[in-house]
């Protein structure tokens, strides 16, 4: 690639703009879930990526996800804000759920969601609580599903009420939602069950702490639905004709078009010709018509979940959108972060184990501090640990140059370089795991001996 | 703060001859002392808090001697002295004599035990040298990793520091003592430059002395009085970790100290005490406010800190790793400048006395110091020289909050370091410095420090500018025992200065101006110095300041500049320590009516030495220089260059042929150019201070504070033609030293030429090293140094004369002539030849003046040399 000569940035304008939208919250009561951190960094204008955490309501639970949108950021914005509510909903036990509906419960009643700025435009509001409204209405009818199926439902249940709210209304904008598309990774965490649910090209890996050599190692939760996944390419063509097989993916994309094989809204490639031709050409022109569209849908939001119980040697989960993953592989993701947790404690004063202490137990916890201090991160939070790895990585070492040149590129080709990079990185309780699932920590576990629960 | 104000209020008295402020153990052992010498019912004791120190576990509690200086071995050897006579008495000390065992892990530290072991012969101390087995013998917990041998202190212990404060406390108030706790003091006011009532939170108590002995706070409670007493010290932390008691743990484990570990460790009630002393150190207390109660001095020990001295301990012995913690402590401690004591009658205020800053080392100082402090303020001397340790070694500088968080960074990681010759510290630099500093630095200049002053060492001028092209600021060092690293350099700066000419800066020496309207100035000078001051016009005088006992307070040359105006320069260190001298031996009828000014800062001294320095300075003057209008030993004030008022002194003080210019600030770089562009035709070449030295060392010059000290008369180190007994006025010493002529001198000042050294294999004399005449231990030297003409290590030092029953016998020059002497070297003797003049050394320029003047005489009754100066004198009459 040929590069263009830009000026350099200062290292304090590159910080400024990596801290931008940074996030940590600390949970306040002890849980699974120590804290997490988040940071989001932008190469579409605007940001096309978007992200949600929040607290599930009337139990013990947590829901985040990152969806990462694609023409456009408004199915991201809109499934990020509405996916939590319609899951936090049909997770909740049925016989709860009647009682709240008995009490007039919105779509904001389950969930308390963190670090959240921005609201839906008020035109639109009540169309989406009406969708809401019927959702669980419906939900509150049937039985009971394992979590699984119900987050499968709730995506695509999420994904059939944009596709009628686009076509119910001649509003330009639930059209734009529906035209537009995002894939998403949600996670689910109730308990010490743990639930990834995704769709499209998204990433969700585990950290884990091999106790014996104190080695990190990952553990993905996901697959990315994209032709570099044969199942899933395979699933595509098996799905349509045979003669449609040189036509249904071609350039590594849907359709030749469309990068995630998987995804919200995009009702180009999922409605029948017939309610294209009717509804979207007259709106936006011919063009939008995919080409060789023989037999839709192409294309689903029904994700791929994974289910993992939790226990005292997973550490932390980082789930990340693609701009992410074209940098960095989940393991050299782990280590990082795994690293980054040893340096961080070089930050706080040291803490001894309680009990009887051996000089010599004391002097490994020291060495491993001393580990730490060598690579005392310039970050605190994770996630911008992560992205200015991901950005400025060299053989040597973090290469400020590297940075400044992919953060100053102008916002005509910087997609060609980098795209849109949104991590949530989840820090768990290995003390509360242990005390949950009754086995005592192996000692000394680095993470879990040195630092310190926050007062219940 | 200091005292709750509901509290009932302690009832102090209104009058007490000594007040002695701060109830720890230093306090304690003054009080002590002075209730000794039978003042106990006129001291007092003040403690804002109770009395008894620091809480029982931040102390070590050893007892030992292995200090770097005679006088702080002394001291500490006389403390645990006391503790034991203490114990014996039944007091609680909590004294046990398990020994303390030093640890080697390197040649230089080996080389370090065997310069002591020397030593400990001249300075009475039992101590041995073990190869690695027997440092196992002594204390089987530890591992050999790595330890090349050890030093065994037999009569080394520990002890409860706390205990033994109390034991001084209890014994002061048997003999008379009050001590007045939760009392604290205000202020300190004097009248007429002395210690006249203390303000106290009780109360005001009109007194005669006082004793800052307030350890963390003694530079706060310093600044309790007007002018300010400057007390120069920071706090810093500093850990203590014990462990949880381990079981079959010997009693009777000695004190280990692995200094190149930087760590130590005792056992103490069943488990283990360690500490130690990092490379550097953090500082508490930042804006200088120490809280006055013991609990808000705990700070939470920062064990990444300590880290590195528990692998160190870990390492040395290995059963450690499975004792349990109980606790590690952050104790602070405040540390000096200079990692020394500081102890004395504050040059501010007469009668006012600190004893502050023993560091770590409270309970080995403290009995030492409270005999010396109550023998100071009781007789006005004591029975040790103590300028090492005088508070007045300091200047304004160096109580500078700044410079000292600067410094005392530094100064704990220096109490394990190898005491290597010539050892300068890293911090605190580039505080003083001559106007032709930035020329020096160019010219390669690689610097020492000498109160605060940056002088040139040596010039080096390879590597000498940095990766911007700019003159680089290197620190000398020397690092080794044997042969210096800058050897070469100064070779030839040596061999510039003997054949042709050589440019050294001066500037850090001490200047005082001395005048008055009338003949006061003479009166004043003749009363303080031991030579005849009232000399002509224009001459130069060497001259003592002698004390009492005939000992040497200063050693100073005085130019007169005109009838009632002096100038004196004196040693660098002299510039706090002489004024303060000057000041309280002032007579009262002159006090009003000389003028004493310390113009140090006023001007800069630029030295050219050489053969060829008259010839330059001819150059740039229009003044006759030859020996005829300007003699040896006289002084002129000549314009140099375009620059006017140079005061020219017509001596070296490193025996050639040369001048040193005063110069003031604003002309000095002019100055400098001009001698340093003329002199190029000559190869004019820059001297540090090294290379004046070995000239001195070789021509047998005594310099003050490194030869002479306080307890040295001019009778025994060759100069009593420079006393002039004669004079019409009872000058200070001068009943001492009458005595002493009378009765012989008990040691003598002599040169050593040591035969069959190799400069290049055999580790150098670099002072201290005991001398044995046919066998017999007679005394040590002083300072030494390689000669470049005798090629030879020459060593200055003085020699005794002991009979076999132990008795100090008089000395006299058959005696020292007689003997067949060696010195001995970090355990290895050397032959040497015995010198007790001023030896004339071989030249291609001979100088009849120069060869005339020996600076060190063996005939006291020598004629004066100096024919010219008398021709001067006949003609002023």
């Amino acid at each position: 690639r040929l590069l263009p000569q830009l000026p350099q940035l200062s290292p304090y304008d590159v910080n400024i703009t990596l801290k931008e939208n940074e996030f940590v919250y600390n949970f306040p009561v002890e849980g699974i879930i120590r804290s997490y951190e988040t940071n989001q960094l932008g190469s579409n204008s605007p940001c096309e990526d978007s992200r949600t955490e929040a607290s599930l309501l009337h139990r013990n639970g947590f829901i985040c996800g990152i969806f990462d949108g694609h023409a456009g950021a408004a199915c991201g914005q809109v499934v990020s804000k509405r996916l939590l509510r319609y899951i936090s909903a049909a997770t909740l036990p049925r016989q709860v759920l009647r009682e709240q509906m008995k009490q007039d419960c919105t779509s904001q009643s389950f969930l308390k969601c963190h670090n959240d700025k921005v609201d839906f435009v008020s035109e639109i509001r009540p169309l989406y609580e009406q969708s809401f409204q019927r959702y669980i209405k419906r939900l509150s009818g049937e039985p009971s599903r394992d979590v699984t199926s119900e987050l499968e439902q709730a995506f695509l249940q999420l994904d059939n009420d944009l596709s009628e709210e686009a076509l119910g209304s001649n509003d330009a904008r639930t059209m734009g939602v529906a035209l537009s598309g995002a894939v998403a990774c949600l996670v689910h965490l109730e308990g010490l069950q743990l639930h990834v649910a995704s769709t499209g090209d998204c990433g969700a890996v585990l950290g884990v702490l091999d106790p014996e050599t104190n080695q990190w190692h990952p553990k993905k939760l996901n697959i990315e639905h994209n032709v570099e996944n044969m199942t899933e390419v395979s699933r595509i063509l098996g799905e349509h004709p045979h003669e449609e097989r040189e036509t249904v993916i071609r350039n590594g994309r849907l359709l030749s078009q469309l990068a995630p094989l998987r995804a919200f809204g995009d009702f180009r490639y999922k409605w029948p010709l017939k309610t294209l031709h009717q509804k979207v050409v007259p709106m936006f022109g011919e063009q939008v018509l995919p080409p060789n569209y023989y037999t839709p849908p192409y294309l689903t939001a029904r994700p791929d979940v994974q289910q993992h119980e939790l226990c005292s040697n997973d550490k932390f989960l980082v789930i990340a959108s693609d701009g992410l993953w074209d940098f960095l592989t989940p393991s050299e993701v782990v280590s990082l972060v795994g690293e980054h947790i040893n340096s961080k404690k070089i930050l706080e004063p040291m803490r001894l184990p309680p009990g009887d202490v051996k000089l010599q137990q004391i002097s490994e916890q020291l060495a491993e501090r001393k580990a730490g201090l060598t690579r005392k991160p310039i970050d605190q939070n994770a996630a911008t640990h992560l992205i200015r790895h991901a950005l400025g990585a060299t053989d040597y070492g973090i290469e400020h140059s590297k940075i400044s040149y992919y953060l100053s590129l102008p916002q005509d080709v910087v997609r060609l370089y980098r795209d849109d990079i949104t991590i949530t990185v989840i820090f768990f309780n290995s003390e509360h795991i242990a005390r949950l699932k009754g086995e005592s920590l192996p000692t000394p576990s680095p993470p879990a001996t040195t630092t310190q629960a926050p007062a219940a | 703060e200091a005292v709750d104000p509901n509290e009932k209020l302690a009832k102090v008295p209104s009058h007490a001859r000594v007040i002695i402020c701060g109830g720890g153990i230093t306090g304690a052992s003054v009080a002590y002392h002075l209730g000794l010498q039978g003042w106990g019912a006129e001291t007092l004791l003040i403690e804002q808090d109770g009395v008894g120190g620091e809480l029982p576990w931040s102390a070590c509690g050893l007892a030992g001697r292995f200090e770097p200086s005679y006088t702080e071995l002394k001291l500490a050897e006389y403390s645990i002295d006391l503790i034991k006579q203490l114990t014996d008495r039944g007091l609680p000390t909590g004294w046990k004599q398990v020994g303390s065992l030093n640890l080697a892990r390197n040649f230089d530290r080996m080389t370090s035990f065997h310069r002591m072991k020397s030593l400990a012969v001249a300075w009475g101390m039992n101590c041995e040298i073990l190869t690695p087995e027997q440092c196992q013998q002594h204390c089987s917990l530890l591992s050999l990793d790595g330890i090349e041998g050890g030093l065994w202190i037999p009569e080394d212990g520990v002890c409860d520091p706390h205990l033994v404060c109390h034991s001084f406390i209890e014994e002061a108030r048997r003999l008379g003592v009050r001590i007045v706790e939760h009392c604290a003091v205000k202020k300190i006011h004097s009248e007429h430059g002395k210690v006249a009532r203390v303000e106290t939170t009780s109360g005001d108590i009109s007194c005669e002395y006082f004793v800052n002995c307030t350890g963390f706070w003694a530079r706060e409670v310093g600044t309790l009085s007007k002018p300010v007493v400057k007390v120069p010290l920071k706090a810093v932390e500093h850990h203590y970790l014990h462990t949880k008691p381990i079981e079959q743990l010997d009693p009777n484990t000695p004190f280990v100290r692995d200094f190149d570990g930087r760590i130590f460790f005792r056992e103490c009630e069943g488990h283990i005490l360690a500490g130690g002393y990092e490379r550097e150190a953090k500082m508490v207390y930042e804006d200088g406010v120490i809280p006055l109660s013991q609990k808000a001095r705990q700070y939470p020990p920062d064990w990444d800190h300590f880290h590195e001295l528990l692998d160190a301990l870990l390492h040395r012995v290995p059963s450690f790793r499975d004792a349990y913690l109980d606790r590690l402590t952050n104790s602070l401690q405040v540390f000096s400048p200079d990692c020394k004591w500081i102890l004395g009658e504050a040059p501010e205020i007469q009668n006012y006395y600190v004893a502050a800053g023993n560091k770590t080392m409270g309970v080995s100082a403290s009995g030492g110091i409270g005999r010396v402090l109550t023998d100071l303020i009781t007789k006005g001397s004591t029975y040790i020289d103590l300028h090492i340790l005088d508070i007045s070694r300091f200047l304004g500088l160096h109580n500078n909050r700044k410079f000292l968080r600067d410094r005392c960074k530094e100064a704990p990681g220096k109490h394990f370091e190898i005491n290597y010759p010539f050892d300068e510290f890293q911090t605190g630099r580039n505080l003083r410095m001559s106007p032709i500093y930035p020329q020096l630095k160019e010219a390669g200049a690689v610097f020492g420090q000498s109160m605060g002053y940056e002088r040139p060492n040596y010039f080096d001028t390879n590597d000498k500018q940095d990766e911007f092209g700019l003159p680089r600021f290197r620190i000398s060092q020397t690092r080794t025992f044997g042969k210096p690293p800058w050897f070469d350099h100064v070779a030839t700066e040596y061999r510039a200065c003997r054949e042709r000419i050589g440019i050294a800066d001066y500037s850090s020496f001490t200047k005082y101006d001395f005048w008055s309207k009338g003949n006061e100035v003479v009166d004043l000078l003749q009363y303080l110095c031991s030579n005849d001051v009232d000399v002509a016009v224009g001459s130069i005088i060497h001259t003592g300041m002698q004390n009492p006992n005939g000992g040497y307070e200063n050693d100073c040359s005085l130019a007169r500049l005109s009838e009632r105006h002096y100038m004196m320069i004196a040693p660098t260190i002299q510039q706090t320590r002489s004024m303060s001298w000057i000041r309280k031996h002032m007579p009262e009828h002159l006090r009003a009516k000389v003028n004493v000014a310390d113009v140090t800062s006023m001007y800069t001294a630029i030295c050219i030495l050489g053969p060829y320095s008259r010839i330059l300075l001819s150059e740039l003057t229009d003044t006759d220089l030859t020996a005829k209008s300007f003699p040896f030993f006289t002084y002129k004030e000549l314009d140099v260059g375009l620059a006017d008022g140079i005061r020219v002194l017509n001596i070296t003080h490193t025996g050639e042929l040369g001048y040193v210019l005063y110069i003031p600030n604003e002309y000095a770089l002019h100055v400098y150019s001009r001698l340093h562009q003329a002199g190029q035709k000559y190869q004019i070449q820059h001297a540090g201070y090294y290379a004046t030295r070995a000239l001195r060392i070789e021509k047998f010059y005594a310099f003050w504070g490194q030869d002479l000290d306080t307890f040295t008369t001019p009778l025994e180190c060759g100069r009593s033609w420079r006393v002039k007994f004669n004079k019409p006025i009872d000058f200070i010493g001068r009943s001492a030293l009458l005595k002493q002529r009378e009765e012989g001198v008990k040691r003598m000042y002599v040169q050593l030429l040591l035969n069959d050294h190799d400069h290049e294999v055999d580790m150098w004399c670099w002072g201290g090293e005991p001398i044995y005449r046919d066998g017999v231990y007679v005394g040590m030297t002083t300072t030494t140094g390689y000669g470049y003409t005798f090629e030879k290590q020459v060593c200055l030092g003085f020699v005794r004369n002991i009979d076999e029953q132990g008795q100090e016998l008089a000395v006299s020059n058959e005696y020292v002539l007689s003997g067949h002497y060696e010195v001995e070297v970090a355990g290895v003797r050397f032959e040497a030849k015995v010198n007790l003049h001023s030896p004339n050394l071989p030249t291609k320029f001979p100088d009849r003046e120069r060869e005339a003047y020996h600076a060190t005489r063996d005939k006291p009754d020598q004629a004066d040399l100096l024919s010219f100066s008398s021709n001067l004198t006949v003609t002023r009459q």
